[in-house]
């Protein structure tokens, strides 16, 4: 309890509060930024916090991480641009809602999800992280690598209209995700020799590419229609952009479900934010009554991405807690922040520094507040961009694609893969092939393949681990299961479809 | 962006009352060479990392010194690889250094082909030097090197250790203690060394190695048995033997200091490691070392090179029995 107290008197500071209310605003800024992530503000943000008190590191860099997440799904919305990888099944359905007027609306679920998601996970946190922590190390390769195989999966649900676009668009994907050198023995492969290819395409350049890019080439190739958009500020729009209360109410299981699947994936290691919102936002979409209305607009697209994402934010500091082992590459960079403010992070940290673990809690929930609170006077303001005419606003977004992509690495490289994947991205569009497939495959292959590998180094090349382990033969019989089912329905709505003009 | 100085304030401080004091007692002794741009410190790894802590460490203390800024640069990419190639392939004139030493020095170019040497480098500074400790899980009944060694040789290929990602040091670690010891263990590598931490405490497999830092919390948890550093004691955790005291020539440690194209005038060289060595030994440094927790350990620009090398022929030693993956 004194613990406690010293904790919430290092935060009413006067000093902490401002650090808090600038932390936000800047993650916020810097999530809506394509190609910008969370990872690159938080670790220019390291040099800052050697010298700040303990309190005030930890606001800092928890605030920044927090509404970084957020802050990618504004340029998701708006501009069909996921301004962190973690926004990228956002899109989906925010910005088919901010096309037909719904901007704010869908800004407004966003945030709520966003704020929904973290206090959910931060809860979790709080009342079972040694318990769920010591869960998460039972996930070993073969369980790691079953989960991903059902991951797989998802590229039924995203695949739209037609499979074999859909199945297109994962091969692609999975292709391009081969390219680096191999997880077990650092071989090249398809990098013709480039240093600069031994880690892979990287994520952050193809997704800028693939949505960003290909949006502005887009409208170039359409000569920048005016009419695109409708704008949301006459008195009808306003109308549509209130959120009903029977609609909050049909959000509430799929937020809580949406941040389940998050914070379950936070605690993992190595599968990340991305991942979970994809995951989530197929689970939703499956689990829905009309999965047809998914993909055109639909308000649980954005709350069962978007509450997914965030929870994985306070997940990953349950094995950072619990542990002492980093949940992801931020809160790796927080621990050594850490470890600079004399605390070492551990098992104990518990039982030796218990005041820095509430500042953390108290960070986690006050930086949630405050970000539903500047997010809630932002929305409109950002919603105007959309006023802004698309040929001034599509050069600068180009121009924030060109400079997110190269800072990532300072790799020029990094420039010609998002050039590429702007155009393979608008083929895309045109042909009527999904883009969303591509990228769940690109994100999962490597880790599969890594996990699958480790899994058959330990049993000595045996498959039959896979499926003597009981959460790993689960997961694989009801990932089967559930192809078949695709397979099925996907066959009758064709045979309906063909039947139906006659 | 990044080329922005990121300033640590506090040294501004410091080091111009360092720099002062020193001002007063000695005269410049090299007039020969002189910066005449921006000196760039490459960093292999991403912002916010070990590396490149100790770079902009580094940079910061040394800054007083020098008429020129310190720039750090982060290159990251291919275990540090990237960033090698470039240096080594710099214009050879003082104004280029690479924070080397540790995976993409010693280890990789003996696993793959690799675009560089580590012949291509001149030492300037080592700055400090890690330890690695080798950790298994408590109650694995793994609790000493002998345990690991016995259960290593009753059933040959049973034990597994986990890397950071092959061709990396831990790996390499892992291979030279092989060989000295006469034993041979499955290599499951991860993507760096906190999943592989994670997996030795989930029970998926029985070895990793982790910092002293990590390893003091882990074992005063009860977690882990630390069973040995890869080189000499550490004194954060002096009561864990080190591999050379239970008898196994095994001298691995992630060693972090600056190197220059080897082309570079040795006039530059003197000129680098003198303010180097000075702004390590200002107290400025000194305070935040500790407070990082990097543990010091100078050596001039020659030993230094030694150092690597030698590190560099043992592991070279170990793969000799193994075949390069990517040759």
């Amino acid at each position: 309890m004194e613990a406690f107290l010293t904790a919430l008197a290092g935060m009413g500071e006067p000093a902490t509060l401002l650090t808090l209310l600038l932390s936000v605003a800047i993650g916020l800024v810097i999530g809506a930024i394509p190609g910008l992530t969370v990872n690159i503000a938080v670790a220019l943000a390291v040099p800052l916090a050697i010298f700040m008190p303990t309190s005030q590191a930890l606001v800092m860099l928890i605030g920044l991480y927090g509404a970084g997440i957020f802050g990618g799904s504004i340029s998701a919305i708006l501009l069909n641009a996921p301004g962190t990888p973690a926004s990228a099944a956002t899109v989906f359905d925010g910005f088919p809602m901010a096309q037909r007027g719904e901007a704010t609306k869908a800004l407004r679920i966003s945030l709520v999800a966003s704020v929904f998601g973290s206090i959910f996970s931060i809860l979790l946190l709080i009342l079972l992280a040694p318990q769920l922590a010591d869960f998460a190390l039972r996930f070993g390769p073969v369980e790691i690598a079953a989960l991903l195989f059902f991951t797989f999966t998802i590229i039924g649900v995203l695949s739209g209209d037609s499979m074999v676009k859909g199945l297109l668009s994962a091969s692609i994907g999975m292709v391009l995700a081969t390219v680096g050198s191999d997880p077990m023995l650092g071989t090249p492969r398809f990098t013709f020799g480039l240093t600069s290819l031994l880690d892979g395409l990287t994520y952050v350049p193809l997704l800028v590419g693939l949505f960003a890019l290909a949006e502005i080439i887009d409208e170039v190739t359409k000569g920048f229609p005016r009419s695109k958009q409708r704008f949301d500020l006459d008195q009808e729009d306003r109308a549509r952009n209130r959120i009903s209360l029977p609609e909050w109410r049909s959000l509430l299981l799929p937020m809580t479900r949406a941040s389940g699947i998050g914070s379950f994936i936070g605690i993992l290691p190595g599968i990340g934010a991305t991942i979970a919102s994809f995951m989530a936002y197929a689970d939703i979409k499956r689990s829905a009554r009309n999965p047809e209305a998914f993909g055109k607009g639909d308000i649980r697209g954005v709350a069962a991405s978007e509450s997914s994402n965030n929870a994985v934010v306070g997940a990953t500091f349950i094995p950072t807690l619990a542990l002492g082992i980093p949940g992801d590459a931020v809160t790796a960079i927080l621990l050594g922040a850490l470890v600079i403010q004399g605390v070492t992070p551990g098992p104990l940290i518990f039982v030796n520094a218990p005041e820095v673990v509430y500042t953390i809690y108290i960070v986690l929930f006050a930086s949630t507040v405050l970000m539903g609170v500047i997010g809630y006077f932002a929305i409109r303001p950002l919603a105007l961009t959309l006023r802004i005419p698309k040929i001034y606003l599509m050069p600068c977004v180009a121009l924030m694609c060109v400079a997110g992509s190269y800072v990532a690495r300072n790799n020029i490289l990094d420039l010609f893969v998002m050039l590429g994947a702007g155009v393979l991205g608008f083929i895309f569009n045109r042909t009527g092939v999904p883009v969303a497939p591509l990228l769940i495959t690109f994100i999962i292959t490597r880790p599969f393949e890594e996990a699958v590998r480790q899994a058959l180094t330990q049993s000595e090349g045996s498959m039959a681990v896979f499926f003597t382990n009981p959460i790993s033969g689960g997961l694989i019989l009801f990932a089967i299961g559930l192809m078949g089912f695709t397979l099925r329905s996907e066959r009758r709505r064709r045979s309906t479809a063909r039947s139906a003009p006659q | 962006m990044r080329t922005m100085k990121l300033g640590f304030p506090k040294f501004g401080i410091v080091g111009a009352a360092v720099a002062a004091t020193l001002a007063l007692g000695a005269a410049p002794a090299d007039a020969a060479w002189e910066p005449k741009r921006p000196i760039q410190i490459v960093v292999g790894f991403a912002p916010g990392g070990g590396t490149d802590q100790t770079a902009r460490l580094i940079a910061s203390a040394a800054q007083e010194f020098f008429p020129v800024p310190l720039v750090v640069v982060n290159r990251p990419g291919a275990s540090g690889t990237l960033a090698a190639e470039i240096v080594a392939n710099a214009d050879p004139d003082g104004h280029t250094l690479l924070v080397a030493g540790g995976s993409e020095s010693t280890s990789v170019p003996n696993h793959m082909k690799t675009n560089y040497q580590l012949s291509q480098f001149r030492g300037v500074i080592r700055v400090n030097r890690e330890h690695m400790v080798i950790v298994t899980k408590a109650g694995s009944g793994l609790d000493s090197i002998d345990a690991v060694v016995k259960r290593a040789k009753e059933k040959p290929g049973s034990l597994s250790y986990g890397s950071s990602g092959p061709a990396g040091i831990l790996h390499s670690a892992f291979l030279v203690f092989e060989k000295e010891a006469g034993i041979q263990m499955k290599h499951v590598p991860y993507q760096g060394g906190a999943p592989a931490l994670a997996a030795v405490l989930g029970g998926h497999i029985d070895m990793a190695i982790i910092t002293p830092g990590d390893a003091q919390a882990q074992v005063a948890a009860g977690k882990v048995h630390a069973i040995a550093t890869t080189s000499d004691r550490a004194a954060q955790i002096p009561d864990v033997p080190s591999l050379t005291d239970a008898g196994y020539d095994v001298n691995i440690e992630n060693m972090k200091g600056l190197v220059a194209p080897a082309e570079t005038p040795d006039e530059a060289v003197a000129y680098m490691h003198e303010r180097f060595e000075k702004a390590m030994q200002s107290e400025g440094f000194k305070t935040l070392a500790a407070k990082s927790k990097i543990e010091p350990g100078y050596l001039s620009g020659q030993d230094f090179e030694d150092a690597m090398k030698r590190m560099s022929d043992s592991i070279a030693a170990a793969m000799s029995g193994e075949q390069k993956a990517a040759q």
